[in-house]
């Protein structure tokens, strides 16, 4: 099957191709064009811009606790189902089927579930697996479990860490390796209340950096394309840019990503103490080129905080609307906290707003910047169409300042800042950078070889409507989006590293699960087969 | 040996799943009742959504139960390897399926690696409603929390207050060792189920365990009156967004446990065709339903009313599967014990959805 795109205006930063010209699919991967050949499906896309599929490196779409949302507020569902047109959130995403295929109608062909219990893999598995259309990848969490404590506690060689940390990425199936609050669970369960990055976990002397560093430099040495996903410590506290600007500037050379900054670019400044440390993170991030960050971009309305930082979640409580929350403390790695949170549009909102977007501008290059909304915790990815238009129209963001509360914007650097992002960064910013930090050489730009996601936007002047209803998507060549709607379904695959494990390791294994859990392994392990689809699963070569 | 029933009369498989398809296909609300492991559950929801039907489990009652805490009120959880590891003061919580007997004492008979290390120790608390539950108390030794006349939410009432230093109307047995051994114990659990009580009962114990957080830690297990049926809760959820008991209208899932009570719509006549699961095997489907019933049970004769009857095989004896496990607190990935030729219920759902007129195949 030979298709062929005609007349549109091509954005492919990474092959320095962007132009007006044809884009050619041939049996699911992108060809140059063919000489003489005629093409069996030809589709005008004059008028249009063509991209690459969008890569999220970042949204909360499946697994325990995300299930454990939907339990707790099944009202939240009901309020977010399909409602007469482009009413505000008027779909949250929040069954897997929806998720799809919302994701896929914004042109979006690829999403990482960046919190995964290593405990509860299956489950999460399961979910992604009932995610049709797009392709999905998981992120293992490690870093508040006993045995990597212990090891850390006993000083046990950095090889025996490395076994594993790709025990767990294998036998989870998973894409790279995120530390949560690193220590914060572990010593939440032993009664401790708050916890920054060199403060120690009880019962075993390890500082929460120590617990970074040493799996940073694991993930490192391993290989694993994806540099360690850190959720630093004091997420959404007045003062956390202290925590983020200390992490940032702990890399010492080694490469490291740090999830959803904007909330911890909160400074102690104003009458309120909660003020907008953007500028001076975003400094920090453009002087150090081992670190990459993404946004957690807040949004208004109604949302439901999900997070495997439990400590933070519960210190939440208080705050969550509708009054309903879930704290579960987990074994080993998993864990966390459902709260349920409506943004308003007043001061606090106001500043978080405007914190996430001054990290946007101020950060000056698209390949270390990552376009985020933290799903669910800073909006639901439904929001991404508006957010789009933010960062590519300063008179939007002056249109919507004029809502908000003035004091907040009035600390923040927001109204100055003019840059507005180009199509070639959105391009960077949402397909070619998240293919290079996750190691996926196959998409995220529309070279020969390449597999053919690509996202096709009518060009109008209303900039969040052409990326919310793409013109066409095609997924690994399949048409499955005309005109803003799902046409046509199919089942994407989850990508995995698939480290050989090491045959000391899983009798370790064995021996730990035995003796602490009173279970064998299998209890805690899963063979492929077990998700009842066709090759559920998809190995990136690193 | 048959697997198939037309009536009482045996009939090859592929005539059972043409007859089925037929009354499928003429029904204007079908409902399910569910009981098999996940990849059961996703392709008769699937099911249900294509025919524009609702869905409750088989053990619907106490499930609602148990999903009502959730919706109404959320809560403080732990997993059950972490009490095991870490818990030197478990709490039992009423009446506890016996199917969670074996854990428990599992627990009992191991001591906690992690936080204070101590030896173990067990209360349970009491109402004059569980029975049952004295038999397992006596075998971890618990000491019982209670008093006489009250039932187990006023008894919780009553220990909350107590522990919050309030005066309390009644006196309840060893609420002073209790006390002692919150001082000592740094992350005491209390063990509950569906079978506990009613929602409001588990809401005050929640209410209970979010009191003792605020200067120390404490949590809860929760042990599911039947780990099927919580399985195919958390199934639903992400499929629908909603728990059990959900129904298709538009092809729009809603989630109402007052419409889409699958009883109800029988005795109400709101349905018109009953899909009947039963993959443990020795049940009877309820009574008082004059509706056609198509029986999916494990089998080995027809099902008695059932228009049809499709023998089909359990998760983990007959065939590999997924299932929850209260073990592990999460999905289980299991295998035939002792593999069968009984199909599994996906693929017989899978069968009448390829019978049903379009032939289309369901996503899952
Ligand atoms: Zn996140």
């Amino acid at each position: 099957m030979l298709i062929r795109l005609t007349g549109g205006d091509v954005v492919d930063p990474v092959n320095a191709a962007t132009a007006k010209r044809d884009v050619w699919i041939r049996d699911g991967l992108l060809v140059d064009a063919p000489k003489g050949a005629t093409a069996d499906e030809t589709h005008d896309v004059s008028g249009c811009i063509v991209m690459a599929g969008a890569i999220d490196i970042h949204s909360h779409i499946g697994g325990g606790n995300v299930n454990t949302a939907r339990l707790l507020l099944p009202e939240h569902h009901r309020a977010h189902q399909p409602r007469p047109a482009n009413t505000p959130l008027s779909n949250a995403g929040w069954s897997t089927f929806q998720t799809g295929t919302l994701y896929a109608q914004m042109g979006f062909t690829t999403v990482v579930e960046p919190a995964m219990a290593p405990y509860t893999a299956l489950h999460t598995h399961l979910e992604l697996a009932d995610i049709p259309i797009i392709d999905k990848a998981t992120l293992a969490i490690l870093g508040n479990d006993d045995f990597t404590l212990s090891l850390l506690r006993n000083g046990k060689s950095s090889a025996m860490l490395d076994d594993y940390v790709a025990w767990v990425i294998g036998s989870t199936r998973a894409l790279g390796v995120k530390v949560i609050n690193a220590g914060a669970a572990a010593a939440f369960k032993e009664n401790v209340r708050s916890f920054s990055l060199d403060d120690t976990v009880p019962e075993y002397g390890v500082s929460s950096r120590k617990i970074v560093k040493s799996l940073q430099a694991s993930v490192t040495r391993l290989g694993v394309p994806h540099p360690l996903h850190v959720h630093a410590n004091n997420l959404g506290i007045a003062g956390s840019a202290d925590t983020a600007a200390a992490t940032i500037a702990a890399t010492e050379g080694v490469p490291l990503h740090l999830a959803h900054l904007q909330f911890y670019g909160y400074g102690t400044e104003g009458k309120r103490k909660f003020s907008s440390e953007a500028a001076r993170l975003a400094e920090a991030v453009n002087a150090n080129p081992d670190v990459t960050i993404d946004i957690g971009q807040v949004m208004f309305g109604q949302t439901v905080t999900i997070s495997s930082d439990v400590m933070r979640q519960y210190l939440a409580i208080g705050n969550a609307s509708p009054k309903k929350t879930v704290i579960l403390d987990g074994d080993g790695n998993g864990g966390g906290g459902i709260v349920p949170y409506r943004y308003k549009q007043d001061y606090y909102g106001s500043l978080q707003w405007a914190v996430g977007l001054e990290l946007f501008l101020l950060i000056t290059d698209p390949w270390r910047v990552y376009f985020t909304t933290d799903h669910p915790n800073g909006a639901p990815f439904t929001a991404y169409p508006e957010l789009f238009e933010l960062l590519m129209s300063s008179n939007a963001r002056d249109a919507k300042s004029t809502e908000l509360n003035a004091t907040a914007l009035g600390l923040t650097t927001l109204a100055s800042v003019r840059r507005e992002y180009t199509l070639e960064e959105i391009a960077i910013m949402t397909r070619a950078a998240p293919a290079k930090l996750l190691g996926l050489k196959d998409r995220g730009h529309l070279g020969a070889g390449a597999i053919a996601d690509v996202a096709v936007y009518r060009k109008g002047r209303d900039i969040a409507k052409m990326f919310r209803e793409a013109a066409l998507v095609f997924k690994n060549g399949d048409l499955v989006v005309k005109n803003g709607k799902v046409t046509h379904y199919r089942w994407g695959k989850t990508l995995r590293l698939n480290p050989p494990p090491d045959k000391a390791m899983v009798k370790r294994m064995q021996a730990y699960h035995e003796e602490r859990y009173g279970l064998s392994l299998d209890w805690f392990t899963f063979p492929d087969s077990a998700i009842q689809r066709p090759d559920p699963f998809a190995e990136v070569i690193s | 040996m048959s697997v198939a029933w037309v009536g009482s009369q045996p009939v090859p498989l592929t005539d059972a799943v043409r007859n089925a398809a037929k009354l499928l296909a003429s029904s204007r609300c079908p409902v399910f009742t569910l009981d098999a492991d996940v990849h059961g559950t996703r392709s008769a929801i699937a099911l249900a959504e294509r025919l524009g039907g609702a869905y409750d489990h088989a053990a619907g009652d106490v499930l609602a139960k148990e999903v009502a805490l959730f919706t109404d009120h959320g809560g403080m959880f732990t997993m059950p390897g972490e009490a095991r590891r870490r818990s030197s003061l478990i709490v039992i919580v009423g009446e506890i399926p016996v199917a969670h007997h074996e854990l428990l004492q599992a627990w009992a008979g191991s001591q906690p690696d992690l936080g204070d290390k101590h030896k173990r120790t067990w209360f349970h608390i009491d109402g004059t409603e569980t029975i049952e539950a004295d038999k397992l108390a006596r075998k971890l030794k618990a000491i019982p929390l209670g008093a006489d006349g009250l039932s187990l939410p006023a008894v919780l009432g009553v220990l909350r207050a107590g522990l919050q230093g309030q005066r309390i109307a009644a006196s309840l047995t060893n609420i002073d060792r209790f006390r002692k051994a919150l001082t000592t114990a740094q992350f005491p659990v209390f063990v509950f189920s569906g079978t506990s009580g009613e929602t409001a009962g588990l809401v005050m114990l929640q209410g209970l365990v979010a009191d003792l957080n605020k200067t120390g830690r404490a949590s809860s297990v929760f042990l599911p009156a039947d780990d099927d049926a919580w399985g195919t809760a958390l199934t639903s959820l992400w499929m629908t967004g909603f728990p059990p008991r959900t129904g298709f209208s538009n092809s729009l899932p809603s989630y109402d446990p007052g419409r889409w009570d699958i009883q109800r719509m029988i005795r109400d006549k709101e349905a018109d065709l009953h899909v009947w699961m039963s993959t443990r095997g020795g049940e009877t489907p309820p009574r008082g339903g004059k509706i056609p019933l198509i029986s999916l049970s494990k089998t080995n004769s027809p099902t008695s009313g059932a228009k049809i009857t499709i023998s089909v095989g359990k998760a983990g004896i007959d065939h590999d599967g997924v299932s929850y496990s209260s073990r592990t607190g999460t999905f289980r990935a299991v295998q035939a014990a002792q593999p069968s030729e009984l199909p599994s219920v996906s693929s017989i759902v899978g069968q009448l959805a390829q019978a049903l007129p379009g032939r289309k195949a369901l996503p899952c």
